[in-house]
């Protein structure tokens, strides 16, 4: 069987396709479910709405860029707590954007997720298999320190010299040269994303893939699912066309844990639990920049080379950053000449975050009466917001350490600049509103969440529906809560599992 | 007469209203093709007062082309998205008379202020206690920010230009064409993915 990938220019007239399995959504989750059940011999449509990004297609402008690889041009925000939240319409999801952090969920959460969802096959023990067919398959492994760049290495340093843990992050990259361009696209082609990776591979293997296709619906098939029918969709502009159905005996969801429940809510399934739309959850975000006597030419680097666990078990994950300066200096205090002052001195400027885990802050997913985008409602449990600000100092300890000379908070109501750790001990005593942060996450899970109780989760630990034996989800929805650290590959690794157990049963 | 009066007094407003909104700006400079004169006159005047020459960069927003990037942006942002970002330009512009600039005639349109006025105006958005006013003010400085780190010459100031990258050629490169341009070596996949003209 030889598969291919379908351009918007091909698509002239309604079709229709079948075949057994038809997934939706061409991301780290969908791109695997697609590869592994084309690898067992399964006749598979991937249908994606985004556009296949070639390597000249990338734009290094960071609001051009995000307005062509971004969902809402890369301005979805949600409303209760407001925060930016990226999500990639494009092949390969978010996998195209995003810094190819690799990091396997620790055990304890794992742990967690199985005590308090009623799951009995996904400790770490269970998973471990999972995680380690994905790293096979996308080569990952740490960030060699020849491509660290001074930016990333300081952390390490900062974090040596207060005794906290840290570690060059592995990534799914294969000749990564240091560009710290991750986020509008590898134009190294180091990046092994899914659009270059699982995709090709599951074309390889017969995969049939249709892009600038929107699935808006599932069609019914009595009590189970037939298929999916959406319509052509020009890239970037949006603007429909032709119509399509797919039609085949297991649908798998992978659209990403706003748009699935979109999808289930149009079609009118769900379910009897309730939960769909329901626990979502973030990873927000603080970033500071540190700002060091000699130059770090921050323009070179793995866009983010290090991390620290050391405070995973109290909620919060540290982490070195780079994006296009027009896009983090939007955090830069001033206005003026002192804005300009501010800009001046990122040559000699290093940027880490912090993401929290914020298990206590849940919002929900809907469907808008028009279209597929979602509305997002969300807010930050004030508990929440105190491990924030305790990540915001742990990473303060660490830019002094590390030999900074200065930081910049880019926090409301505190000093716009701060020159010694005495000076931002104001952090320690600070009264922190929520509105203080300019807070940002691009983690999202739990909206289709995965549960052993029918009534109280979507999927069960094989992905598919409670109440619809061959509808599948296989996108970060279905994790119960937060993994802890970065959730592409825990994603990928379940996506694995399920592949595998459709493919048993297909 | 109280009708008659109440009825003068009303069309007056709207007759300043649309004075106030609709006359006296300059015309669009050339390629703009998305927002109007009066909202590119807008972002001009805020790229002007966020980012002044000279300084620690020597480019002001104005050099750095703020506006066009601006117009192009919003257009590459769907309808609804336009609308709300279009909305901010609006706001800033015409809260003035809701919250005067100091100094004379401080209830002046934004882009009609003096320089020290749009500044001030600017930065109480910047440090206002109230949490709309704050987030509007830092959706437009991102907006410029944006627009103003898209010039090469304030890259190329703080020594951030792109590398040059020759990237390898990879097996998806068979797979699919770029965007909007005319496909090689993609076999029987060849062909435009945005459905523009192919050349070949
Ligand atoms: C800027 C950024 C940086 C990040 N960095 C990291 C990182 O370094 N490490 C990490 O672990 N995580 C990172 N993440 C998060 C990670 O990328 C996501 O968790 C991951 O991509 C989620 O995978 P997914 O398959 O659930 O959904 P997605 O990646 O969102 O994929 C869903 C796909 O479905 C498509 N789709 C949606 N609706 C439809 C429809 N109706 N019809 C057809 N197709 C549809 C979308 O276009 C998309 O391609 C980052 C995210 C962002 C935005
Ligand atoms: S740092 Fe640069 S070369 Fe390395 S993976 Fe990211 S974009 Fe590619």
């Amino acid at each position: 069987m030889s598969g291919e990938v379908r351009v918007f220019a091909q698509y002239d007239h309604d079709f229709d396709e079948i075949c057994d399995a038809v997934v939706v959504g061409s991301g780290p989750g969908g791109a695997v479910v697609a590869h592994e059940l084309a690898a067992a011999g399964k006749d598979v449509v991937l249908i994606e709405e985004g556009p296949p990004f070639a390597r000249e297609d990338f734009v290094l402008d960071g609001a051009m860029s995000m307005a062509r690889t971004m969902r809402e041009g890369g301005l979805r925000t949600t409303r209760g707590t407001i925060m930016p939240t990226m999500q990639a319409n494009a092949l390969g999801g978010g996998s195209l954007v995003n810094s190819a952090i690799c990091v396997r969920a620790p055990a304890f959460t794992l742990d967690g997720w199985c005590e308090e969802f009623q799951l009995r096959r996904s400790t770490r023990a269970d998973l471990d298999p999972h995680y380690l067919a994905i790293e096979d398959f996308l080569g990952i492994a740490p960030t060699p320190d020849d491509v660290q760049g001074a930016r990333n290495l300081l952390f390490r340093d900062g974090c040596r010299a207060l005794g906290y843990s840290s570690e060059p992050i592995a990534r799914n990259v294969r000749g990564c040269r240091g560009s710290g361009e991750c986020f509008t696209g590898c134009r190294s082609r180091a990046k092994q994303s899914t659009d270059i990776s699982y995709v090709p591979a599951a074309v390889r293997a017969g995969a049939r893939v249709l892009t600038s296709a929107q699935v808006q619906r599932l069609l019914p098939r009595g009590s189970r699912v037939g298929g999916v029918a959406g319509q052509i969709v020009r890239p970037f502009t949006g603007e429909t066309s032709h119509r399509f159905r797919v039609h085949a005996k297991v649908v798998v969801l992978a659209a990403g844990c706003m748009a699935t429940p979109v999808l289930l809510q149009k079609s009118g399934l769900t379910g009897g639990s309730g939960q769909v739309g329901e626990n979502l959850q973030f990873h927000p975000g603080v970033a500071v920049m540190g700002v060091f006597p000699d130059a770090t030419h921050p323009e070179f680097g793995a866009t983010q080379g290090y991390q620290s666990l050391e405070f995973v078990e109290d909620g919060f994950k540290l982490e070195t950053l780079w994006a296009p300066p027009g896009v983090f200096a939007v955090r830069l205090p001033g206005l003026g000449y002192e804005l300009k002052k501010n800009l001046s001195l990122i040559p000699r400027a290093a940027i880490w975050d912090a993401i929290a885990t914020c298990n206590r802050s849940k919002g929900r997913v809907r469907a808008r009466r028009r279209g597929m985008d979602p509305v997002l409602d969300w807010r930050l449990d004030p508990k929440d917001l105190q491990v924030l600000a305790e990540g915001l100092w742990r990473l303060t300890e660490i830019f002094f350490a590390a030999g900074a000379e200065r930081i910049l908070p880019g926090v409301h109501r505190l000093p716009e600049e701060m020159r010694s750790l005495d000076e931002a001990r104001v952090i320690r005593a600070h009264d922190f509103r929520v509105t203080d942060f300019t807070l940002a996450g691009n983690h999202v899970f739990s909206t289709t969440r995965m549960h052993g109780d029918a009534g109280a989760g979507v999927v069960d630990e094989d992905g598919r529906c409670h109440e619809i034996d061959n509808l599948y989800v296989a996108d970060t929805g279905i994790l119960p809560r937060s993994p802890s650290v970065n959730p592409m590959l825990t994603l990928m690794a379940l996506a694995h599992r399920i592949a595998l157990g459709i493919a048993a049963r297909l | 007469m109280l009708a008659v009066l109440a009825w003068l007094a009303a069309s007056g407003i709207a007759v300043l209203a649309l004075v106030r909104v609709f006359s006296g700006h300059p015309p669009a400079p050339p390629g703009a093709r998305t927002l109007t004169r009066r909202e590119l006159e807008t972002v001009r005047a805020a790229g002007l007062a966020i980012y002044p020459r000279g300084g620690a960069i020597e480019p002001s927003g104005e050099d750095a082309g703020v506006a066009l990037h601006a117009d192009r942006f919003v257009r590459a942002q769907a309808p609804q998205t336009q609308l709300l970002v279009r909305l901010l330009f609006f706001a800033i512009e015409h809260a003035t008379l809701v919250f005067p600039a100091p100094g004379p005639r401080g209830r002046r349109r934004f882009s009609s202020l003096t320089a020290e006025q749009q500044i001030a105006y600017l930065d109480a958005w910047r440090t206002s206690a109230s949490f709309a006013r704050r987030l509007l003010f830092t959706s437009l400085r991102a907006i410029l920010t944006m627009g103003y780190f898209a010039d090469e010459k304030v890259l190329g100031a703080l020594g951030l230009s792109a590398q040059t990258i020759e990237a390898p050629r990879i097996e998806a490169d068979l797979l699919w064409p770029a965007i909007g341009t005319a496909a090689t070596g993609t076999g029987a996949l060849g062909s435009n993915s945005d459905g523009t003209a192919a050349r070949s």
